[in-house]
């Protein structure tokens, strides 16, 4: 047995050394991959005092910080309750709204969050936010987004300009979506879509028959806003 | 009717094989947790923050690397190398999950664990809490009898 032994107690001790190796590696990838660079380019109209995200009406009040990913099937539901309000409001300068377009659900909402800061540096990010999620696909990491459909996507909204093409293939403000994942991790947000008035977070209704839900009744919605000076 | 000392005698012969067993299982299920996880980094560091219990960096940290850790775990349950210690941090595991899934059960928390990939915040009605728990409580049983005889086929251990 003891000439058998020590062969043995190698193989072990070699595999234990390998795997740890290997996973030592893989979490200094995952840190080095997810930390926010303050070199980072990031669009015009994106303030890195307000978490990295896009900024429309700078100097108005209230502030109404929107945290979306373009992917999440109830981000979509709470853009058709409540996104013709607040366009409307935006519209009217009547509060100042911030998109933190979050990338947890994959590689598409990277690209998605690239195109929508490549559409706010043309002027047109309202548009491409609600053009993303009237064309969300049915399913989550589909396949179907791919950097020629944001293209595309961005044409039918009228963006005609080589720059823009050219910032969502050369993925210019994927860089800038760590930092908007990264500040949205700061600001403890822990799920899609998370909405704060003047910092404070809408209600969520914590059962289902809880009568109580600033998300998805536009009633109460509404209340919130007004009660935050929205006339 | 088989005796006492017949029943301890079968149980000796076929533990090597239900520790085999075992390994597969938890290390199966370790591995297939993680692996899930370690692709999404962001995700796996939303859901431990959803708990609420942690302090935010902390969470962070925890959910850059609990993933990797379940990996590295699960690989070598399978291998059968190191089986006690890797007992002792799978059992670990499955209490803290138990635990936290406890604590966001008791305090009305709508959250998926986030045990294979999920996680975050979500509607009232996706949450089961009681069939994540009495999930993990089979996990940690395996994992206790995986500390008590570590040893069994085909393992790397000797």
């Amino acid at each position: 047995m003891a000439a058998n032994n020590s062969p043995d107690k190698g193989t072990r001790n070699l595999v234990i050394g390998m795997v740890v190796f290997i996973v030592l590696i893989g979490v200094i990838f995952s840190f080095i991959s997810n930390k926010s660079s303050t070199s980072a380019a990031i669009p015009a109209s994106v303030s890195e005092s307000d978490g990295y995200g896009i900024v429309t009406n700078p100097e108005v009040k209230p502030q109404v910080d929107i945290y979306i990913d373009y992917q999440c099937p109830i981000c979509k539901d709470f853009e058709i309750i409540n996104g013709g309000y607040i366009a409307e409001l935006v519209a009217a300068k009547k509060i100042k709204m911030v998109v933190h377009p979050m990338t947890f659900i994959g590689v598409e909402s990277i690209l998605a969050a690239n195109a929508a800061a490549c559409a706010a540096d043309e002027g047109k990010f309202l548009d491409m936010n609600l053009a993303l999620f009237q064309n969300q696909p049915a399913s989550e990491g589909s396949g179907l987004w791919t950097g020629d459909y944001m293209k595309r996507l961005g044409n039918s909204i009228g963006i005609k300009s080589e720059k823009y093409d050219k910032c969502v293939t050369d993925g210019d403000y994927v860089n800038w979506s760590r930092n908007v994942a990264q500040a949205s991790a700061d600001a403890n947000v822990n799920g899609t879509p998370t909405v704060m008035v003047n910092g404070k977070e809408l209600y969520r209704k914590k059962t289902n028959n809880d009568p109580k839900d600033e998300y998805m009744d536009p009633v109460q919605f509404r209340a919130v806003l007004a009660a935050a000076g929205v006339k | 009717m088989p005796s006492k000392s017949e029943l301890i005698e079968k149980f000796f012969k076929l533990q090597p094989w239900l520790t085999l067993l075992s390994r597969l299982i938890l290390g199966g299920v370790l591995l297939v947790a993680g692996g899930l996880k370690v692709g999404n980094p962001q995700k796996s560091a939303m859901s431990v923050r959803a708990y609420e219990v942690l302090p935010i960096d902390i969470a962070n940290f925890f959910g850059y690397v609990l993933p990797w850790f379940e990996v590295a775990v699960g690989l070598l349950l399978l291998a059968g190398a190191a089986v006690k210690i890797c007992a002792v941090m799978g059992g670990a595991t499955m209490f803290i999950f138990i635990i936290a899934i406890s604590q966001a059960w008791a305090r009305g928390l709508s959250i998926d664990c986030g045990c294979f990939g999920g996680g975050g915040a979500i509607d009232p009605s996706e949450t089961k809490y009681l069939s994540e728990i009495i999930r993990d409580i089979a996990f940690l049983a395996l994992a206790v009898f995986l500390y008590r005889f570590p040893k069994g086929r085909f393992g790397l251990d000797k």
